[in-house]
């Protein structure tokens, strides 16, 4: 008879060998890998063009020749070229052939000789951000246009242009682009926190539903082997999994940010390896209980395919956390913690503002995960004990 | 030795083993013959730990299974009604698989290994994985690694079940062989013919009983029949009449 560290050594290898060899394992190691990081890809890139300024701008005009001299002085404006606007500009606009247009007015030529409001129409759709800053832009400049013209006007009547501005607003903008993009870093934690059940979540199931369903549970079982043995080694081989999935996916995010438009933005020295490896120690230690508590939901299930509806069902666990912190209101207690991805998903968000985790910070949520852990695995072992779930009945 | 006492087992409404005793010496084929549903499974299960009985015992050379499972489980090779394999790995990494849960490590398990190929004759699948194996192909792997760590006690639940003639004839041979060898061995089998061939002891279980038990020859004489078939038939009609 073996001893339980030599069995569970024993169980460990040879899952770890099978897992390696199971394609439907390692893509749901790999998938996060992949998909992660390609989708925050796409997320900041989205962002980032969101936040760049427009310099060059093509002002496509309707009716140039009853407003030559405003299109001339919007021509000779640094970054802006005009050309012909279409036939129907709104058609033209909500069939995408142009981003905007900006109409002159049928009468603005009357008007304007008789120093009245003349009007012009800018045409977009407010949905294309990135069309309707180029209209802004557009807009913007006319209205200049539009003062340039009043002070002319009231200076020619002999009235200070400043009695007709009794009062000036400024803004001071202070969020500097590099706090605004941080704010999409929020999305680091959820996809490492879903890396962590999606990563070993196969060899939970196949090392448990599955065993049953491949009738080799009950041979196993006939072994002289401790259960918390058998458990354990297929457990750890499950957060052997999980832990390289997120490995992998946190290296692809410091790649990714390094290289990805992001970096543009500035958040490139927000982020480097050594926040990585401290975003890493809050969640690591996450794995041990979510593969303990997917085993024994596993293990639970009638079937295979009942396991995997149940297991799936877990990974909106790390959904909830940002449901919570979403609310403002929502304080942060120092028991909430000890709360299993809760916890985790605290400890990230304070990385990722910068503010440095002490021992006592990361520990908490780690010890409540390994307490969770033994509790779930005792569940397990219980259950490798039960003929109604070794049998199926 | 396996020694069955008094065995009780309830599935809800049915009472699926009720009071089963036998005793299965070293050096002999014990059979535990009976129709579908009989009890032989469950009654084999209480014996290898993974069943527990409402009442009774079951031992293995002395040990009560109920005291000491893993004691009991380390002096038995199981074939169980189950008996899958892992479709990833090789026959040969079952094997070791299982010669190392039962505690044997370095050149024991290759040369345990290197024995049980030769014995069942699996070298030409030795290395490939159990993906594609054949029912007999399967077989003799899930045997090879029942006999893994050399058990002096071994339990064979049907078999031969499945199987096509010369992979059955094959079967017999090993259980011949495994009773030659000293060991003390317990199948189980709905077949007649297969029973008569091997067994030198024969327990007839039905409905959850013991119905007769006692050599091939004590069987005919109680019953004044000359086959085994009708042996069993008067026998379990007899009982069906008493109930």
């Amino acid at each position: 008879m073996t001893s339980l560290t030599a069995s569970l050594g024993i169980v460990f290898r040879k899952e770890l060998v099978d897992g390696i060899r199971d394609r439907r394992s390692l893509i749901s190691a790999l998938v996060p890998v992949a998909f992660i990081p390609l989708m925050m890809f796409f997320a900041f890139k989205t962002v980032s063009d969101r936040v760049e300024p427009i310099r060059e701008v093509t002002v496509p005009v309707v009716g140039a020749e009853r407003a030559r001299a405003l299109v001339d002085w919007l021509g000779q404006q640094a970054g802006v070229s005009i050309v012909p606007g279409p036939e129907e500009p709104q058609k033209a606009v909500r069939d995408g052939e142009i981003a905007f247009a900006l109409v002159i007015e049928e009468d603005f030529a009357a008007e304007f000789k008789r120093s009245r409001t003349a009007s012009v129409r800018v045409v977009v759709d407010s949905q294309d951000s990135r069309a309707d800053r180029a209209a802004g832009r557009v807009r913007d400049l006319v209205r200049l246009y539009g003062q340039v013209i009043a002070s002319r006007r009231l200076i020619v009547r002999g009235v200070s242009p400043e009695v007709a501005r009794p009062v000036r607003v400024e803004t001071v903008d202070m969020a500097t682009r590099r706090e605004r993009a941080a704010s999409l870093l929020i999305m680091i934690p959820f996809a490492l926190l879903m890396t962590v059940f999606i990563g070993g979540l196969q060899i939970a199931i196949d090392s448990t539903a599955g065993e049953r369903e491949r009738q080799t549970l009950e041979p196993l079982l006939a072994r002289p082997v401790e259960r918390i043995a058998l458990v354990g080694g297929k457990w750890l081989t499950s957060i052997t999994f999980s832990w390289a999935s997120v490995g992998l996916t946190a290296a692809l995010l410091v790649l990714g940010l390094e290289y990805s438009p992001l970096a543009q933005l500035g958040v490139r020295a927000d982020l480097g390896v050594r926040d990585m490896a401290t975003l890493l120690a809050a969640v690591l230690p996450l794995a041990p209980l979510v593969s303990a508590v997917q085993m024994a939901v596993a293990t639970l299930a009638r079937s295979y395919k009942e396991a995997q509806s149940y297991v799936s069902l877990l990974m909106l666990l790390p959904a909830l956390p940002m449901v919570l912190m979403a609310d403002p209101s929502s304080t942060q207690a120092a028991w909430q913690l000890g709360v299993p991805v809760v916890g985790q998903f605290m400890l990230v968000s304070d990385v990722l503002e910068g503010s440095g985790l002490s021992l006592l910070e990361l520990g908490i949520p780690a010890i409540a995960s390994l307490v969770g852990a033994a509790g779930a695995l005792a569940l397990t072992a219980r259950l490798f004990r039960s003929e109604r779930v070794v049998f199926g009945r | 030795m396996i020694e069955v006492r008094d065995l009780t087992k309830r599935f809800g409404a049915v009472l699926a083993v009720d009071g089963v005793s036998f005793r299965a010496e070293d050096g002999a084929v014990t059979a535990l013959l009976g129709h579908n549903g009989a009890g032989k499974t469950t009654t084999l299960r209480a014996v290898y730990g993974l069943i527990r009985p409402d009442s009774g015992s079951a031992s293995v050379d002395g040990i009560d299974v109920a005291v000491e499972r893993r004691g009991v489980q380390a002096r038995l090779g199981v074939l169980s009604e189950a008996r899958g394999l892992y479709p990833r790995m090789t026959a040969r990494e079952h094997l070791r698989y299982f010669a190392r849960l039962h505690g044997l490590d370095g050149s024991r398990v290759e040369d345990r290994c290197a024995r049980l190929v030769d014995v069942l004759e699996m070298a030409d699948i030795a290395d490939r994985r159990a993906q594609g194996f054949s029912h007999g192909e399967r077989t003799k792997v899930v045997l090879a690694c029942a006999l893994a760590h050399d058990p002096r006690n071994v339990i064979l639940d049907e078999p031969t079940d499945g199987l096509d003639v010369m992979s059955t004839r094959a079967v017999r041979r090993l259980i011949r062989r495994l009773r030659d060898e000293g060991r003390c061995v317990v199948f189980s089998s709905h077949i007649m013919q297969e029973v008569a061939a091997v067994s030198d002891s024969i327990v007839i279980l039905s409905a959850g009983r013991v119905v007769a038990a006692g050599t091939v020859d004590m069987l005919r004489e109680s019953t004044g029949k000359e086959s085994l078939e009708d042996v069993f038939v008067a026998i379990t009609e007899s009982q069906a009449e008493q109930a």
